[in-house]
Formats: C-alpha cells, sequence, structure tokens
C-alpha cells in the first residue's frame, strides 16, 4: 500500500496544492491523460471507482436513475447534491451494502463485492453519522477499526499513532467519545476511518454539524489525505465545501448526474455571470421593472431593503445597473458583486436551490 | 477477531447499565431476598416448646414416663441407665424444654406467667398428659394452616405422646394377660419396632430449602438479562442495525468471525456475571447447592450460552432499534420470571400449576429452565434430571441461533 501511494503521489505531482483552483484544475488534467510508457500510469488509468446505469429503487421512490460516475485515483472527487439527492445511496451501492437494480460498479477495476476483502483493504470509509464505541478510549477505537484491516499489532501501532496525530487527538487519546465535542468527535469518526492508509477514501457529509474551525481542520486534513496519495469522494450538500477541496464535482438530484466537471467548468456551464446585491431602501416597482427589462438580467428580487439580481456574463453589467437606478432616483447603499456559485449552477439546472 | 473479541469484552466490561443489571442487581436483589424470606426458613425449623413436668407422685412411680420425657427433652441417658423401648429419639430434635415442678398448682402458675406453654403429669394408670395454655392451643390451631414451627412441634409433641401412651397400654394388657413375657427380651424388642413401623426415608439429595427456589427463580432472572451482551454484539456488527455495523461491514474481515467473536466474548461476560451472582447465592446468602458446585459451574456456562443465543436472535431482528431491543432485555426476563415463581408466593403456585397442568408451557420458558438446572442440582439425587435441562436448554439455544443467522444471512440490504 505504501509503494501504491507513492506511485500515485509521483504520478500527481500537482495534487498537494488543491487550495488553487487552477492547479487543481491542472491535477486532473494531468492525471487524465494517460502515460502508457510507465507501468504506475497504467495502474493510475484504472478509475478507483467506476459505476455505470445504475439503478436502484426504495419500493416505487428511484433512488438513483441511471446513475454514471467515474473516479479517477489521486482526485478528490466531490457528490454533490440536496438532501436525499442520492449520494449516500450511491456510497452504499459502491461500497457493496446495498442491493441494487441493475448496472455495474467496478472499484480498482474489479466488480465489488461483500466478500471482496483484497479490495476492502484498500478502503476507507468516514460515514455520516458518527461510527465509534462510547465504551473505548480514543485511542482504542482508532486501534480497533484499524485492527480490522490491520491484525498485527506491532504493524497497527504507529498507524494508529499517526491517525491520532493527523486528527489532532493527541491530548484526547484517553478520553471516552462521550466527553468529546461535536468536532472532535468527527475527527474521531475521520481518524478510525483513515487509520489504516487506504487508498480510497468515502467521506460521507463528514462535516455536517460542525463548528467553522473544526470544519476547517477536517478539510485540511482531507487535503493532505489526497496529497499522501488517497484517491477521495467526498459527498456533501455544502457547496463551498466541495467547491474548495475537490478537483472534479458532480451535481447529483433525484438519483440523477447533473453535471460533471471542475468548479470553473460547472460555472462556465450555466448563463448566470455574476450575482450583483445593493443595498436601497427606496426601489419603486416602475424601477425594479426597468431593472429586469435589462437584457442581460436573468432574474432580480428586491425584498425591501435590498435588491438582489441575477445577471448573464457581460462586461459592463455593474455599469448598467447603476445607470438605472441612477435614472430613477433611487438611493444607492452598500453594493456586492460575486461570482457564480455552484448553487447557483444548481439552481439553473434544477429550478431550486441546493438548500431548499 | 482477536481484537473483536478483546474490543466485546472490553466494551461490555465498561458499559455500566450492563454491570448495574448483571451484576449489581442481582447481587442486592438476593441480599433483599435473604432479609426477606429469613423467617420462611426459620419457620421450617422445629423449636422447642417450654413444658413445665409436674413430678408428683405418679411421676415417681412411672420411670418410663421419665425416660420418654428426658427424650422428648434431647436428653441422652448413659449406657448404664435403662432405655425404655419406643423413646428413641433423634438427639438433634428437641421437641420440649422441660422444666421440672412439685405440683399442678405450680405448673399452672408457670402456664399463667408465661414460663411455660404447657405442662405435663402422668395420670394414675401411668399416662402422660398434655396440657396447653389456652393462648398457645389458640395461635398453635390458627398457625397450623400456615405451617409455623411452633404448631408443627406442638402437632409433633401431640403424635409422640400418643403413640407413647398407645404402647403403654398395649404393653400393660400384654403383661396383664401374659406375666411371662415382661421377661422376654424379644418382647420388649419388638415394642421397639412398632416405633420402627413410621420409618424415615431421605427424598431428595438434599435438605429441602424453602427460599433457595427464589434464588434460583432470580438466577433465572438474571441470566434473561444477560442476552443484552450479544444483543450488542450483533447490533453493532450488522450494517443494517447501526452506523458502527455499517463501518465493521465494510472492512476486511469476515462477518461471520466478527459475529463469532462478539458472542463468545457476550457468553464469557455473561458467564461471569451469572458466576458472580451465584457465588453471592452460594456463600453470602448460604442457599445450599447440595454439595454439587462444580454442577451448578456447569449450569452456569449452559444457561448463559442459551441466554447469549436468546439475545443473538433478539438482535438481528430487523426493524427495530438498538434501544427497543435492550428494553426488551428487561421486559423478557420481568415478564417469564413471573411464571417461574420470583415474584412470591402467588408466582410459585402460578409457576407450580403451569408446570403441573401445562408443562409445554414450562418447557419453552426459558427462565423456568434456567430455575429448573439449579433445583435439579440441589433435589434429585441422579444428574438426570439436571442433564435433561441442559439439554432442553441447549436444544433453545440451537432454535434461536438459527433464527438468528436466518435474519443475518443477507449480505446487502435493500435499505439501510
Amino acid at each position: 500500500m505504501a509503494d501504491d501511494s507513492a506511485n500515485l503521489t509521483d504520478s500527481v505531482p500537482a495534487a498537494s496544492a488543491h487550495c488553487g483552483e487552477e492547479t487543481a484544475s491542472q491535477a486532473v488534467r494531468i492525471a487524465a491523460i494517460p502515460d502508457e510508457g510507465t507501468p504506475a500510469a497504467n495502474v493510475n488509468d484504472t478509475p478507483a471507482v467506476s459505476v455505470s446505469k445504475l439503478v436502484k429503487h426504495y419500493g416505487d421512490m428511484v433512488a438513483l436513475d441511471y446513475f454514471d460516475l467515474d473516479v479517477h485515483q489521486g482526485e478528490i472527487f466531490g457528490l454533490l447534491g440536496p438532501n436525499g439527492s442520492g449520494k449516500t445511496t450511491a456510497i452504499n451501492c459502491i461500497l457493496a451494502l446495498l442491493t441494487y437494480d441493475s448496472g455495474t460498479i467496478r472499484v480498482f477495476g474489479q466488480p465489488m463485492t461483500p466478500t471482496s476483502y483484497d479490495l476492502k483493504r484498500r478502503i476507507g470509509i468516514v460515514p455520516q453519522n458518527v461510527a465509534v464505541f462510547n465504551e473505548l478510549t480514543v485511542e482504542e477505537n482508532i486501534d480497533y477499526f484499524c485492527s480490522l484491516y490491520v491484525p498485527r499489532k506491532a504493524e497497527r501501532a504507529p498507524l494508529v499513532e499517526e491517525a491520532v496525530a493527523f486528527a489532532g487527538l493527541q491530548d484526547f487519546r484517553r478520553f471516552r467519545p462521550g466527553k468529546l465535542s461535536g468536532g472532535l468527535l468527527r475527527r474521531l469518526n475521520i481518524a478510525c476511518g483513515i487509520a489504516h492508509k487506504p487508498d480510497l477514501i468515502f467521506f460521507d457529509e463528514p462535516t455536517v454539524a460542525v463548528d467553522p474551525q473544526s470544519r476547517n481542520a477536517i478539510l485540511e486534513g482531507i487535503q493532505r489525505l489526497n496529497s499522501d496519495g488517497a484517491t477521495v469522494v467526498y459527498t456533501s450538500h455544502y457547496m463551498e465545501e466541495v467547491e474548495r477541496i475537490c478537483d472534479r464535482i458532480l451535481i447529483m438530484d433525484h438519483g440523477r448526474h447533473l453535471a460533471l466537471g471542475t468548479a470553473d467548468e460547472l460555472k462556465d456551464m450555466i448563463d448566470t455571470g455574476e450575482r450583483i446585491t445593493i443595498g436601497t431602501l427606496d426601489l419603486t416597482e416602475e424601477t425594479l421593472a426597468a431593472v429586469r427589462a435589462l437584457g442581460f438580467v436573468i432574474e432580480a428580487a428586491y425584498n425591501g431593503h435590498e435588491l438582489d439580481v441575477r445577471c448573464r456574463r457581460g462586461e459592463h453589467n455593474l455599469i448598467d445597473l447603476l445607470g438605472v437606478l441612477r435614472a430613477a432616483g433611487t438611493n444607492v447603499g452598500h453594493l456586492t458583486s460575486q461570482p457564480p456559485t455552484l448553487n447557483d449552477v444548481f439552481l439553473e439546472l434544477t429550478g431550486k436551490a441546493l438548500r431548499d | 477477531m482477536w481484537s473483536t473479541f478483546v474490543m466485546t469484552l472490553k466494551t461490555n466490561l465498561r458499559d455500566r447499565s450492563a454491570l448495574f443489571w448483571l451484576i449489581v442487581f442481582p447481587l442486592v436483589l438476593s441480599t433483599l431476598f435473604a432479609g426477606m424470606f429469613g423467617n420462611l426458613a426459620d419457620s421450617y425449623e422445629i423449636k422447642p416448646i417450654a413444658m413445665a413436668v409436674v413430678e408428683d407422685a405418679n411421676w415417681k412411680d412411672a420411670s418410663v414416663a421419665s425416660s420418654f420425657v428426658d427424650a422428648l427433652s434431647g436428653k441422652t441417658r448413659t449406657s448404664d441407665e435403662s432405655e425404655t423401648p419406643g423413646a428413641h429419639a433423634d438427639p438433634g430434635i428437641h421437641l420440649i424444654d422441660a422444666t421440672a415442678v412439685d405440683s399442678l398448682t405450680q405448673a399452672r402458675a408457670a402456664l399463667a406467667d408465661g414460663t411455660a406453654d404447657g405442662y405435663l403429669t402422668v395420670d394414675s394408670e401411668g399416662g402422660l398428659r398434655l396440657t396447653l395454655a389456652s393462648t398457645v392451643a389458640g395461635s398453635a390451631k390458627d398457625a397450623m394452616s400456615s405451617g409455623s414451627s411452633k404448631a408443627v412441634a406442638i402437632a409433633a409433641l401431640g403424635n409422640a405422646i400418643g403413640l407413647y401412651n398407645r404402647t403403654d397400654a398395649v404393653t400393660r394388657d400384654l403383661i396383664a394377660d401374659n406375666p411371662q413375657a415382661a421377661v422376654s427380651r424379644s418382647f420388649w424388642t419388638s415394642l421397639g419396632d412398632t416405633a420402627g413401623m413410621t420409618r424415615e426415608i431421605q427424598l431428595t439429595n438434599f435438605k429441602p430449602d424453602a427460599m433457595a427456589r427464589y434464588f434460583y427463580a432470580l438466577l433465572g432472572m438474571a441470566c434473561l438479562m444477560a442476552m443484552g451482551y450479544s444483543i450488542t454484539a450483533v447490533t453493532t456488527a450488522q450494517a443494517n442495525l447501526s452506523a458502527l455495523g455499517l463501518r465493521r461491514t465494510v472492512a476486511p474481515l469476515g462477518r461471520g468471525r466478527q459475529l463469532m467473536a462478539g458472542f463468545l466474548a457476550s457468553w464469557l461476560c455473561a458467564a461471569t456475571s451469572l458466576l458472580i451472582a451465584l457465588s453471592y447465592i452460594r456463600y453470602v446468602c448460604g442457599i445450599a447447592l447440595g454439595g454439587r458446585e462444580p454442577a451448578a459451574v456447569i449450569a452456569v456456562i449452559t444457561a448463559s450460552f442459551m441466554a447469549c443465543a436468546f439475545g443473538t436472535m433478539i438482535g438481528a431482528i430487523p426493524g427495530l432499534t438498538h434501544s427497543v431491543k435492550m428494553g426488551l432485555t428487561s421486559a423478557i426476563p420481568c415478564a417469564l420470571s413471573l411464571f417461574s415463581g420470583l415474584y412470591g408466593a402467588f408466582a410459585m403456585s402460578l409457576s407450580e400449576l403451569i408446570t403441573r397442568d401445562a408443562p409445554v408451557l414450562a418447557l419453552i420458558n426459558p427462565a423456568q429452565q434456567v430455575t429448573n438446572l439449579f433445583y435439579d442440582i440441589l433435589y434429585f439425587d441422579s444428574y438426570r434430571p439436571f442433564l435433561t435441562t441442559c439439554g432442553i436448554l441447549l436444544a433453545m439455544s440451537a432454535v434461536f441461533l438459527i433464527a438468528g443467522v436466518i435474519m443475518l444471512k443477507e449480505q446487502r440490504y435493500e435499505h439501510l
């Protein structure tokens, strides 16, 4: 496993710089270009996860509707969708926990079954709900879950130490989970899933109900794991997180694959170019109608103190908008202009906001 | 598998709720039982009755009566003293505390001031006469229905005196008809044989202990409560039952091995907690096991195996939350213990009624069968009933485990 990690790191040289979106995109592109001259590149050509035409029903409800997914080795892959969109179902099918109606699933090129122990050894899971033993200490929990993958105590001990340090739990190693804060519990949950140094890690909404500080620590930790060579599949309904750490993002809803690409690629897919917000207390209906009549305006809404305008791409959107307001004699307070977000992408693709 | 075994041991030993219900609760209840039922045991002990003996002129003429009363008082005679046929008494049984008085008046005074419950006199024909204080006679009559020790002692005393008087009258008549008989040793020996018409036999392996049944029923309940260990072991290993199970199912250690390790650790914990309860009951509360302590250890091992099998089946039931299942670990033992006699005389009567009139219900009640295990050890001469009960419990375990395995056989789930 250590050798594989080294190869992965070698073949994805920019993987340690995921904070910059441009660099992350390059990393994906590098990973996607096959270099058949080296064995390591051949290994990396095999998708870490490959899902094709997966269909899953819960009774009459369609949970996954011909769902496709390819996760490249060495990337952080984001599954973005609202609650109930099928993210967790997809992961549970990939992990051979759930039955499905049709489709194929392969992990590292091999079919995944409940008894694919060789494959399972290479996989780590950080479930959505914290899954640790309340009667065991932090260290014992990590040691136990690691022991399921690494039976020999001598081999396991340094891995456990590393996981404790990775999660920043050195001062809490003798604590039981009941004494930990929500953020520390989430970190313990992660440490239990990654202690055995898996090649492929599934993070299923790991930052739900976590304070901003712990959230940052968790996201940085995931980036570190990836820079050490692990492939990460990250599900969330927090678009900021996905945008921040993921190389590629798949947006899904109602079990369907809606769009796939880097954050920039996804934003390029939509008409929205920017969102302009202007503080004003005296906007009239006539002025609002005039704003809506502007050619670049997709949508404009006024709530009595703030005008929110979603605009198409354009060089002079702000100037033109302010011109209309000035002509109508509207007093303007604070003003912001934001580039499109993944929420805008989701809104445009589905007609509803990601968190509706 | 070893690490799962050790992990399960640790989680079980640190589970305060389980420790309370499986170790503290049986000890507390045993202590309460010992306090509550202490008088019950006492009521089965025959206590001597304070009796005044009027040593008047008739008494002095009736040396045989004197020997008989000495025997009733538990006094032993030296070898050179003559022994009276029919007046043998078990030196361990001491029916009266005799106090000699000179006259009937003194005897009545003793009754009046409460220093004696009755008095014995010898009539002019040599017969013994028992007179009881009216208060004692009345309370003894009431107490006969409840079987109090005094009532039993008075009844025994009345029977013994009646037997003495009949034997004495028959002897006098025989000697009057045939004076030669008085010099015949075989005649006097045969008089002794008359009393020997009553033969003491031992029906049980050990002296019956009225309290023991309640303690055995308590062990039955404690045993069933131990199924909580295996319920937790199963629910935390199954992806469809807990998040922990989901995480463990994704691991490369086979589910069968994880379940086996959890079962073995749960069995060890259940057996240990039951052994602690048994030791407390045996050595602190003083409840007998008929000198068959090794068999009792086997009983604990068998009973705890059944409890863990039962817990495996309940733990495997899909659709019930872990907390509901843990609730069942209290509800089921409490309900089944009603029919095994734990809750006092009414429950004990109910248990007997079911065993007598609906034996199948008693057969399928695990609490009753665990209670029977210890009962068999104490009371039966042979080990056969004990082994039969062990067999019943193992058959039950097999049924529970098969049902559990059927529910656990799915490797992938429709829902999680």
